[in-house]
């Protein structure tokens, strides 16, 4: 009984892991030919190839323009989250509007429009193009992720910081930062992974500045190995994003 | 400062620079769908796109991937759903694994598996199908599906917490049926997040670049895909075909983005 109550979970858990883990076996396949089901040879020429020259050089793209996205996304989302986690709009709905709207547009479409400016302002290829294109889509994710960390809780916090005399950055450092923590930290790595997974974006804006995802795809028909050791630095962040999330469920419940 | 202007300074700064990206990156494309590199505005782009079988094809394709990729998400979602509810942490987690992987990932996987010489061919000694790169987006669905079937359940899992089960029990006690219950406590409680989480499946299908670009036939093409074509066929005239094609798919989304802040509002009215 026990047994037949577990087996859709469990066949639920092998559909959804067992096909990624396919990328943990041809990553370290140097040789491998079917009919064979494991690899005639192991080794490491996959990541050879995902960090030599032009993939390693995407892999510091992406994670320069990831960061820096990050940042910026944080700093310009702080204070609109602020006022929205608070409630303090009467009528939210067209901020909300305006938040979702590049989330649901093509991300290729949205790279190809400010492509028409971005040359104009020599924006294109270069890293400050590649973070403003990316901060159309990640700064609305980071708005609507943490605003949850600031409420009303939070603010009856600091109304007591202020009557027990503590200045503005001391309330900043004592109260709000260790509340608010949690949720920045989960909104930041979301950040980091929203702008990390972009590929239409990128394209357009910078096709002569290539980003890990732009320089895996064509590796994909033409060297399956490097293209899954590429893909499996590629998940890192994701996974990482997933443990944090387990981590806060746990600590939730 | 009263506090409603300080609240709208507040807000600027993010609306602000929303604005300015998205509203510039539409504007964009409007305008490079009018204006060619050389010469005064005019409609060519509109009118060589809007006669191009290509571009019809494009547009039913999408439209049809669109349609049975959300159906199927949203089916297989509210099935996981179901047989993960009562289900701990750990279930959930595995869950919400394919949530965060990028659309590329998946993509890659599923050729590693199911291309010509993959791993599915080895194991099985032959596939019937190529679905990877099935005429009819097989490979684009199944992409999907995958992807965005735990989206869905961990949206509609959100509601189905302890309130629902207390209201389902009472439904019990006072008499309701499994399928009455269904029909009257558990539908109505899960219908909100599965319509709200199929239209934003449907808005990311329509727009779908990467995932056709690997895993979708050679022709026909998604609406975006067949932007990008346009770009790598012809560098003067393409420019101004695909922002065309670009600037409906966004059309598209944008009245799916209206849709689902309407559902929303609705179901919070309600």
């Amino acid at each position: 009984m026990a047994v037949a109550r577990r087996l859709p979970a469990g066949i639920v858990t092998a559909a959804i892991v067992l096909p990624l883990s396919v990328l943990l076996v041809q990553a370290f396949a140097d040789s491998w030919q079917g009919p064979a089901l494991l690899p005639q040879r192991w080794g490491l020429r996959g990541f050879e190839v995902a960090l030599g020259e032009g993939p390693g050089a995407a892999l510091a793209t992406s994670l320069a323009v990831g960061v820096a996205t990050t940042v910026a996304a944080l700093a310009i989302a702080w204070p609109a989250a602020r006022v929205l986690g608070e409630r303090r709009l009467r009528h939210p709905g067209a901020v909300f509007l305006l938040l979702a709207l590049p989330l649901l547009v093509p991300p290729y479409a949205v790279g190809t429009g400010l492509t028409e400016w971005f040359l104009r302002l020599g924006l294109t290829g270069t890293l400050a193009g590649l973070v403003l294109a990316h901060l159309t889509l990640v700064l609305p994710y980071t708005v609507l992720l943490l605003l949850s960390g600031f409420g009303s809780h939070l603010r009856g916090l600091e109304e007591m910081g202020r009557a027990a005399g503590l200045s503005g950055v001391q309330r900043l450092r004592w109260v709000t930062l260790p509340v608010v923590r949690p949720t920045v930290a989960a909104t930041a790595l979301l950040a980091f992974l929203v702008s990390w997974s972009q590929y239409g974006t990128s394209l357009a804006v910078a096709p002569a500045r290539p980003t890990l995802p732009v320089v895996l795809l064509p590796f994909v028909g033409a060297d399956p190995q490097a293209a899954a050791a590429l893909s499996l630095l590629f998940l890192a962040p994701a996974l990482a994003a997933l443990v944090v999330a387990v981590r806060a469920m746990r600590q939730a419940a | 400062m009263g506090g409603r202007a300080r609240d709208v300074a507040l807000l600027a700064p993010a609306c602000l620079t929303l604005a300015l990206l998205f509203g510039g990156a539409l504007a964009g494309i409007a305008r490079t769908s009018v204006v060619p590199l050389s010469g005064a505005a005019n409609l060519d782009a509109w009118r060589t796109l809007l006669s191009d079988p290509a571009f019809g094809a494009a547009l039913r394709f999408t439209l049809q991937v669109t349609l049975v990729s959300t159906l199927l998400a949203a089916a297989a979602g509210l099935a996981l759903a179901g047989a993960l509810r009562s289900r701990g942490t750990l279930a959930r987690a595995l869950l919400a694994l394919p949530v965060p992987v990028p659309h590329l990932l998946v993509a890659t996987v599923a050729v590693l598996w199911l291309a010509p010489g993959g791993l599915a061919e080895r194991l099985l000694g032959g596939l019937p199908l190529d679905l990877v790169r099935d005429r009819a987006g097989a490979g684009i669905m199944l992409v999907y599906a995958y992807k965005e079937a735990p989206f869905v359940a961990l949206l509609v899992l959100a509601v189905c917490g302890p309130e629902l089960r207390a209201r389902e029990e009472a439904a019990a006690v006072l008499g309701a049926g499994a399928w009455q219950r269904l029909r009257w406590v558990t539908w109505p409680a899960v219908r909100a997040p599965l319509v709200i989480g199929s239209i934003i499946v449907a808005a990311y299908v329509a727009g779908s670049f990467e995932v056709p670009l690997l895993v979708g036939p050679n022709s026909p093409p998604t609406l975006a895909t067949f932007a990008f074509e346009a770009t790598q066929g012809d560098l003067i005239a393409g420019q101004g075909t695909a922002a065309a094609a670009l600037l409906l798919v966004s059309a598209f989304s944008v009245v799916l983005a209206l849709a689902v802040m309407r559902f929303a509002r609705d179901v919070e009215g309600a």
